[in-house]
């Protein structure tokens, strides 16, 4: 069963403590919606994860072995995927060749020929198939998120990370993007999503951690972390929460 | 159909280039071999900056350096190492089987000098055997410390980008100018270091003899190292390594998520790219003969990145075809001409209509001449397929 245990995760940038002790636990195949305002420390989290930036103080296990000294490409082999929040498809490199890329690199011994059903599949799947040949700077902003989805698939990855899927995509996309959490959930992976899209995150997420500066100031279900005190705060501020706007917010869709 | 285009005119060049020399014939024979010879150089040396710059993103513009380190290498080699069969006494020397491996000292710049080898010639009473190694032990070695050099200052720049990786590689490229400049004692500095020709007691080929200082085998060695050299970047490319190093081009970071262990693929290509620029230069060295430091000056490699960006940075066909076309263009400017009243001074404009030439392409056609023609053929049907397949997918079902 996956097991991701951040435990007392310090980060400091020179003066900036961008992550204070955060210590949380991922078992099984949750879906956790990871959420604060801007300059929380969410990004921060993320690159600590996937071994991007190299934790202060404190350790991340995944699976029983430790994995915040290991460089990316080793935490990305050991099941820790992530998508970026500004998109990042290889943009000269043709749709097919981007699926590619992470396939051979778990699979030193294999051919592109070996994936190139399995890609096709993905490809299909995301309602992009027709663009396997383009390269990826001829997608849409929305095409390029959806390719990053695919890339993960191939890197099949126990634990996905995806920073803002949502931002700015067409609301058909959206669609595919849902269709895709919910088949990666239910292959058994764990998925951390992070997104300013409060209804998106109430109506997939089961559980949610909320960072404010730097702090973990909450984690449980939707219901209970949105009328948490300090939660409204964090995003609205005392004044506002004061004045009863605080939990509209937050509220889930269909509850507002 | 179009899709075959540069398969075919590959095919045609490299059967013109194997012919030329057997069936070229006018009085200017060696000075048209001597052309070809170069661009070939020239050629290997674009060809693999591309593989370093256009594939992997690697702006080094210590390329020339690592081209230099084989000449020099293979230069020392060919100067300083002997084989005797009875010991100086004199040289430094090491014992190998009945054999000595002999180490001159520092030959200096003087026309005559008197070497410990000499000391050692005139002390002995009996007859000595006194023999070089073969040259292509030093090539060897040349792409050797080319390699290792690769390494060294792959390691050096794995943090580095951009303006940053280029102004560092320039660097190494001007201290090692500078030190070969300075160190005349071993080097002979800007005196130049003499170096053998490739087949010092000429060669046989097919029944015909060929003296030392004939072009022909030279052609045919240059050619064959291009090729040779074309062929395993060329099956780089297609493999692993080849995606690898484009991902990386891209975006490093996201390479590195998806399980790509960038470090490696930056080192390879270094190593790799620097051999092949280490083998160019001591094959070129023992052609030419002499050598000095100015073969790393600035200019020949702002040379060599003109030559890669107007054949096209992103293909190692385009980038070799665009060293020997803009190498035999700067032949070519040489020639005055006289558009009515006006005579141009082409050995004053040369280098001006050079650079016009580049500008344009860099204006007009950025990813170079011939590399937009290569995509313009291979990639013929990406458009059309895409549309296709869109349109099949929003028409209503059960429409044909």
């Amino acid at each position: 069963m996956i097991d991701l245990h951040v435990n007392g995760v310090h980060k400091h940038f020179g003066g900036l403590h961008a992550l204070k002790g955060v210590t949380f636990r991922v078992e099984g195949a949750e879906l956790i919606g990871l959420i604060g305002p801007n300059g929380a420390g969410k990004t921060t989290l993320t690159n600590v994860l996937d071994g991007a930036i190299k934790p202060s103080t404190g350790t991340v296990y995944l699976n029983g072995a430790r994995i915040d000294h290991l460089p990316p490409y080793l935490v990305a082999k050991a099941g820790i995927g992530r998508t970026f929040q500004v998109t990042r498809a290889f943009r000269r490199m043709t749709v097919l060749e981007n699926l590619y890329v992470p396939a051979l690199a778990l699979n030193p011994g294999k051919s592109r020929k070996h994936f190139h059903a399995q890609a096709m599949e993905i490809l299909e799947f995301l309602t992009i198939d027709h663009l396997r040949n383009e390269y990826g700077r001829a997608l849409s902003g929305g095409q390029q998120k959806l390719l990053e989805l695919g890339r993960l698939l191939m890197l099949d990855p126990d634990i996905v990370i995806l920073d803002e899927p949502f931002a700015g995509v067409h609301p058909r996309l959206m669609e595919v993007m849902y269709r895709y959490i919910h088949r990666v959930n239910e292959a058994g992976k764990a998925i951390i999503l992070i997104s300013h899209q409060m209804e998106s995150i109430f109506t997939l997420c089961r559980r949610l951690l909320v960072l404010n500066y730097g702090d973990l100031i909450a984690d449980g279900d939707p219901e209970t972390v949105k009328s948490d005190p300090a939660v409204i705060e964090a995003y609205l501020g005392e004044e506002e929460d004061q004045s009863g706007t605080g939990t509209a917010r937050l509220e889930a869709p269909g509850h507002a | 159909m179009r899709r075959h285009i540069p398969a075919t005119a590959c095919g045609i060049g490299l059967v013109f280039l194997a012919a030329f020399p057997l069936v070229y014939g006018a009085s200017d024979y060696d000075y048209i071999m001597h052309l070809w010879i170069t661009a070939f150089f020239y050629a290997i040396l674009a060809s693999s900056w591309s593989l370093l710059a256009g594939y992997a993103g690697q702006f080094s513009f210590g390329h020339m350096a690592f081209m230099a380190l084989g000449a020099y290498t293979t230069g020392l080699f060919n100067n300083y190492f002997y084989l005797t069969s009875a010991a100086t006494g004199t040289c430094f020397e090491i014992p190998l089987g009945s054999w000595y491996f002999v180490v001159l000292d520092p030959i200096g710049v003087s026309a005559s000098p008197y070497s410990c080898l000499d000391a050692a010639r005139d002390a002995w009473t009996v007859d000595v055997t006194i023999t070089k190694p073969s040259l292509w032990f030093g090539i060897l070695f040349g792409i050797l410390v080319g390699g290792l050099f690769g390494w060294l200052i792959g390691r050096l720049v794995l943090r580095l980008r951009a303006a940053y990786l280029a102004l560092f590689t320039l660097g190494f490229s001007e201290i090692l100018r500078a030190i070969l400049s300075a160190e005349i004692g071993v080097t002979r500095g800007q005196a130049g270091l003499e170096l053998d020709p490739l087949f010092p007691d000429g060669v046989s080929i097919l029944g015909a003899s060929f003296d030392a200082t004939d072009k022909l085998p030279t052609y045919y060695v240059m050619f064959a190292l291009l090729l040779a050299c074309i062929a395993l970047m060329m099956r780089l490319e297609r493999s692993r390594f080849g995606l690898f190093v484009r991902s990386l081009r891209e975006d490093e970071d996201a390479a590195a998520a998806l399980g790509v262990h960038t470090v490696r693929y930056k080192l390879y290509t270094f190593v790799v790219t620097s051999m092949i620029a280490a083998a160019a230069g001591a094959v070129q060295a023992h052609y030419i003969g002499i050598i000095t430091p100015n073969i790393l000056i600035i200019l020949q490699m702002a040379l060599v990145v003109a030559m890669a960006v107007v054949g096209g940075l992103e293909s190692i066909v385009a980038a070799a075809v665009g060293g020997v076309v803009v190498y035999f263009l700067l032949e070519f400017l040489r020639n005055d001409f006289t558009i009515g009243a006006v005579s141009i001074d082409m050995t004053i404009w040369r280098l001006v209509f050079f650079g016009a030439i580049v500008m344009l392409t860099l204006r007009f056609q950025r990813n170079g001449l011939l590399y937009a023609f290569i995509m313009w053929c291979t990639r013929a049907g990406v458009a059309q397929e895409t549309v296709a397949k869109r349109a099949a997918a929003q028409q209503p079902p059960g429409k044909e």
